[in-house]
This record gives C-alpha cells, sequence and structure tokens, in this order.
C-alpha cells in the first residue's frame, strides 16, 4: 500500500510573537515543529505500512526550511519525501494551497492508495484543505478519523461527527484527514533525527516542476484576500488584583457568594 | 468548470440547513437571524437549502424562524449526511441559481463538506467565522475569522469568485423568537440526485463520551498548559466538584493528555455560555476564548499580569494556579 501523508511546518504555538505595530507575526526565531494532527496521520501511515508493507511518502509545501519538517519525516520512518517549494506558491488561500498539493500528489507514480492529512493545523485551523485535496483528486473523503482498518480494496473507519459515533466502509485510494484521538505519534530518539539530516535526499518541487502557471497557485491563485489582521477588542473591563495567594482566593470566595454560587459564610466562622 | 459570474449576477444569501439533532444544533437558526439582518443590508432575500428525506417540516421551522424562501430537495438518497452526494446536489443548485453568499454553521459536517464544495464551485471559503458583515458598496461579505494561533483576527472577502462562502461557528449569533404567523416561498428545485457509493456508513451510534454535561452546566471550570502538569489539572475536577460545575480545557491541556479531547473549548471544541467560568492558567488565544465569551461572567487566574485572558474577565487575579487551586479547596471543603 503507498501512502501519501501531507504534511505541514508550523510555529511551536506557545512561542508565537507579534509585532505590534505591523500586526504581523514575528517568524524568526520561532522553534517550528510538524503541525501535531499532521505527525499523528504520519504515524498511522507507518503502522499501516507496517501491517500491509508499501511506501510511505511525506510530502509539503512551504519555505525551503521546511525541509526541516520533512526530514523529521524521514527520521520517523518516512520512505520520501517532497519539498514542493518556489516562491510564487506564498500567500496560497486554502484553494491555491489544495490545487498545488494535488497536483504534486497526481503525478507521483504509482498513484498513492490512500492520501492522509491532519484534521486541522494549529497555526491556521481552518480544515480545508485535506477535503480540497480530495475533490481535486476525486478521491472520497472522510475527516476526522479515529481508528482504521484494512479490508481487501477498502477501508472501514470510524470516525466521531457531531455528537455521533460513525463506522464507515470506503473504497481506495482514498483521503482521510485524521483526528488527535487516532494514535499518539511514536518518540524520535536524536540520533534518528542526525542520520535523516545526513543521509537522505528530499525531491524539490516548484513551479515548472508542476507544470503550474503563476495564476493558479499563491496569492495569485487564491480566491481570498485577506482585508485586516488586528487584535481582538477587549470585551470585558473587569475588576484585576493581584497580591498573595491568600488575598486572591479570599476574593475570589466573596465572587463566588455574590453570585449566588456558594452560600454565604455564617458570621462568627 | 466555467465560473459563474461570468454569465450571471449572483443574488440572494443561501443557508445550509442543517436539521439534524434540531434541539440541540441551533447553528441554523443562529444564521438564518444573521442571514436575515445581511439580505436586508444587501437588499436581497435569504433562501435555506434543505436536503434529506421527509424533511418537510424543517421547511416549516425555518419558515417560522425567518426564512423568506426555503429549497427543499427531497429524496431517499439523501436521508444521511453524505460529503460526495451533498457536494453533486448541492453544487448543480448553485451552478443554476447562482447565490451570491452561501453560509453553513461550522459543525463537523459543515466543516467536512463546505470545502469539498467550494473546491468543485472554485470559490473561496473562510472557516469557522465569529462574525459576518455585508459591505452593500462592494457587495462582499466580511468574514472575519481566528488567525495566526488565535493571536489575531483577520477580515477575510472574497472579491471576485462567487458564491461568497464561510462557515460559522455556532453560538455567534441570536436566532429569532418562532413566528407561527411567518410566511415563506417554498422552492422544489429540480435536480439530479444520485449517491456516490465509494463511502458507505456502516452504522452511527450517539457518542456517549463526546455528549458530557459541559454545554449545559451552570459553572465551569478550565485549565490550560499555565497548570504544569496533568496533577495540578485533576484540581479542576475537586473544583468543578465543589461548585456543581463542570470541566473544560484548552487544546495544549488536551494535546499534552491532562484532559479528553470532549473537554475541549474554543475554535476546534465546544462553546458554553455557563453563569460563571473560572479559567485558570490559560493565557486566552482567541481560539480558546471564542468558546468562552458568552460565558456571564469571567474569572481568570494567571500568574502573568500581561496575559491577554485578563481582557476579557469580569475579575483576574494574577496569581500562580497550583496554590491559589490548592488553597481554594482547603477553603471550599472546610465550608461544606
Amino acid at each position: 500500500m503507498n501512502i501519501v501523508v501531507c504534511i505541514k511546518q508550523v510555529p511551536d504555538a506557545p512561542s508565537i510573537r507579534m509585532d505590534k505595530e505591523r500586526m504581523t507575526i514575528i517568524r524568526e526565531g520561532v522553534e517550528s515543529i510538524i503541525n501535531p494532527l499532521d505527525a499523528v496521520a504520519l504515524d498511522a501511515a507507518l503502522t499501516l505500512k507496517g501491517k500491509q508493507g508499501g511506501r510511505v511518502i511525506v510530502l509539503t509545501m512551504g519555505p525551503p526550511q521546511s525541509e526541516e519538517a520533512l526530514r523529521e519525516a524521514l527520521a520517523a520512518g518516512a520512505d520520501e519525501a517532497v519539498l514542493i517549494t518556489d516562491p510564487r506558491f506564498a500567500g496560497a488561500d486554502t484553494l491555491a494551497t489544495s490545487h498545488t498539493l494535488a497536483r504534486a500528489i497526481s503525478r507521483l507514480k504509482p498513484f498513492p492508495d490512500l492520501v492522509l492529512c491532519g484534521k486541522q493545523s494549529i497555526d491556521s485551523d481552518t480544515g480545508h484543505v485535506g477535503p480540497q485535496i480530495a475533490e481535486e483528486l476525486d478521491l472520497p473523503q472522510i475527516c476526522g478519523v479515529i481508528e482504521i482498518h484494512l479490508e481487501e480494496n477498502s477501508l472501514i473507519v470510524r470516525q466521531v461527527s457531531d455528537g455521533f459515533l460513525n463506522t464507515l466502509r470506503v473504497k481506495l485510494p482514498a483521503l482521510l484527514t485524521v483526528s488527535r484521538d487516532l494514535t499518539v505519534p511514536r518518540y524520535l530518539p536524536f540520533s534518528e533525527i542526525e542520520r535523516a539530516f545526513a543521509c537522505r535526499d528530499i525531491v524539490r518541487q516548484g513551479l515548472a516542476d508542476l507544470h503550474l502557471e503563476e495564476g493558479e497557485v499563491g496569492l495569485k491563485g487564491s480566491a481570498t484576500t485577506v482585508l485586516r489582521l488586528y487584535r481582538p477588542p477587549p470585551k470585558r473591563k473587569g475588576e484585576f488584583l493581584s497580591g498573595s495567594t491568600e488575598e486572591i482566593v479570599e476574593s475570589l470566595i466573596k465572587k463566588l457568594e455574590s453570585l449566588s454560587i456558594i452560600d454565604e459564610e455564617d458570621a462568627g466562622e | 468548470m466555467k465560473k459563474m459570474q461570468e454569465n450571471k449576477r449572483t443574488e440572494g444569501i443561501w443557508i445550509f440547513g442543517d436539521y439534524r439533532n434540531y434541539f440541540q444544533n441551533r447553528v441554523t437558526l443562529q444564521l438564518i437571524a444573521k442571514g436575515k439582518e445581511l439580505a436586508g443590508r444587501l437588499g436581497t432575500e435569504m433562501t435555506v437549502l434543505v436536503l434529506g428525506h421527509q424533511v418537510h417540516q424543517f421547511a416549516m421551522e425555518y419558515t417560522a424562524h425567518g426564512a423568506d424562501i426555503v429549497m427543499v430537495v427531497d429524496h431517499p438518497a439523501l436521508k444521511t449526511y453524505q460529503v460526495e452526494t451533498y457536494t453533486r446536489v448541492v453544487a448543480r443548485l448553485v451552478e443554476e441559481w447562482k447565490p451570491h453568499i452561501f453560509l453553513a454553521g461550522a459543525t463537523a459536517f459543515g466543516r467536512e463538506f463546505f470545502p469539498r464544495l467550494a473546491k468543485r464551485l472554485k470559490t473561496g471559503l473562510s472557516a469557522d467565522c465569529v462574525s459576518l458583515e455585508a459591505d452593500p458598496e462592494k457587495g462582499w461579505l466580511i468574514q472575519t475569522t481566528p488567525a495566526f494561533g488565535g493571536e489575531l483576527l483577520a477580515d477575510v472577502i472574497t472579491p471576485e469568485h462567487r458564491p461568497q462562502m464561510a462557515t460559522v461557528h455556532p453560538g455567534m449569533f441570536k436566532e429569532r423568537i418562532h413566528d407561527k404567523k411567518a410566511v415563506s416561498g417554498i422552492v422544489y428545485p429540480e435536480v439530479q440526485v444520485e449517491a456516490d457509493e465509494r463511502v458507505q456508513l456502516v452504522r452511527s451510534k450517539p457518542e456517549l463520551a463526546h455528549k458530557g454535561n459541559l454545554q449545559d452546566a451552570p459553572v465551569v471550570v478550565v485549565g490550560g498548559r499555565g497548570l504544569g502538569s496533568k496533577e495540578n489539572f485533576q484540581m479542576l475536577f475537586d473544583l468543578a466538584e465543589c461548585l456543581g460545575g463542570e470541566v473544560g480545557a484548552t487544546r495544549p491541556a488536551v494535546m499534552a493528555g491532562w484532559a479528553e479531547e470532549h473537554r475541549l473549548l474554543g475554535q476546534t471544541g465546544k462553546s458554553v455560555k455557563p453563569r460563571l467560568l473560572i479559567t485558570v492558567g490559560t493565557s486566552g488565544a482567541v481560539q480558546y476564548t471564542t468558546g468562552i465569551q458568552a460565558a456571564e461572567t469571567i474569572i481568570a487566574v494567571n500568574q502573568d499580569p500581561n496575559a491577554p485572558i485578563f481582557k476579557m474577565a469580569d475579575l483576574g487575579l494574577v496569581g500562580e494556579g497550583r496554590s491559589v487551586l490548592t488553597l481554594l479547596l482547603e477553603k471550599l471543603r472546610r465550608r461544606l
């Protein structure tokens, strides 16, 4: 079984800092990680490969430094890595991103049996790219998968969706996006990462390699435009208190009393 | 596929009528109220699209809640919500009727179905919007969506492609009162319906672990990364018990394995509106705060006096989560 895993390099959430004047995110010096749900997808792919054989190909679109994410995936056990990178891919919305990724997948030989993505990324959080790749490649899709079982030419998967646990059968080839509950990404020994950085080749593909036109990708190929980027306005102007733990807890208890969440303490106690 | 704006001007606001679990899933009704307001500003009509089998009662419900038009496609193959089948049918309807704006609730199904539909229509889509406005001069839908790890909000537009599509976070708008006298136009469009056989639903059952009482709880206590350990996070369960409440968690706390995914609040989790919400060790990223902004009262405890969470708290307390919780529990228990 040949599996493609789409991964994205994202800034590690707690280290995000903002340039308050320009209203942009400071990217320099920010730690990057493989988007956590994409790491879950990679782990699922490696587990399936372990059962079934085949190859795992990791794919990412991003700036040249996204190579780090691919190296990490190779260290985890992926067989091949493809870096889709070109300055003209920058500024893509999900429509343009899915177009570029779908093109890269469609050019793989043989065409994969399964495409796996994380359900959403922690930075932009849309969850659009998986289903949009599926649409462009005319693959059936199931999002938010928590279990995968192999059958002949099909998969049985489970998905939690809007309060229901659904069991579905999907014909291969197919695209699945995976949820946090699927599996826990395996721990990577540092030596493995070093090995991956040292000796493995990564295939790089740009606009021309993918036979794409400039107008189909990046900002130009996008349907949406960001008008404004701003910090959300403060909603409430409340009381504010700093002090000893004792004082803080006292004021908290007073508040609970005034809201009648707890009864007021009897006098003299 | 041809771009639809080439042949005909687009008109009208469409809302995807998700009637499943009608009494809990109010997002369609919230969108009807907002859609009606936007339609007024743009001088157009608002249509609710209902797909399913024997779903006429929902046409009546949506009329009573304010729909100008309800478009009903009733067919046995549409009985269960299935992304590929729904995409085929709805894409055909959009190509024929050419709506200007098309909205759906950001339910799990909405977030699976709308990206595929937008892609087939080759138009833009914004995810999980927290606010929508109209620009009548330009005919734009201004879609406000959290961006960059939830630190910021982005106002997104789809300047040229139509329809302008968005999924909308549940709980952002207030539904209109049910009006028995309301009248709407009902349309039964002629459209070819064929099921996509590649995905088959084997079975479906309510997922009890994912229900919980979180959304109905009068008190919700939430913990985030700042609590530092699973052991510290456990104290929230004790606090919730003392106060007759439930426990919620932020994304980092869930990712760390301190709480189950069904306790996740915010953009990718649940929205709550308790009488009181106590939030401990949460910095206040928008991705989290969209899930708690409807709480009547918010008390925030955080070590960092500059944490954004204090901007939305009614009572902000600068303190270390673990020691505050330890002392608070001790005092509360003494009273019981």
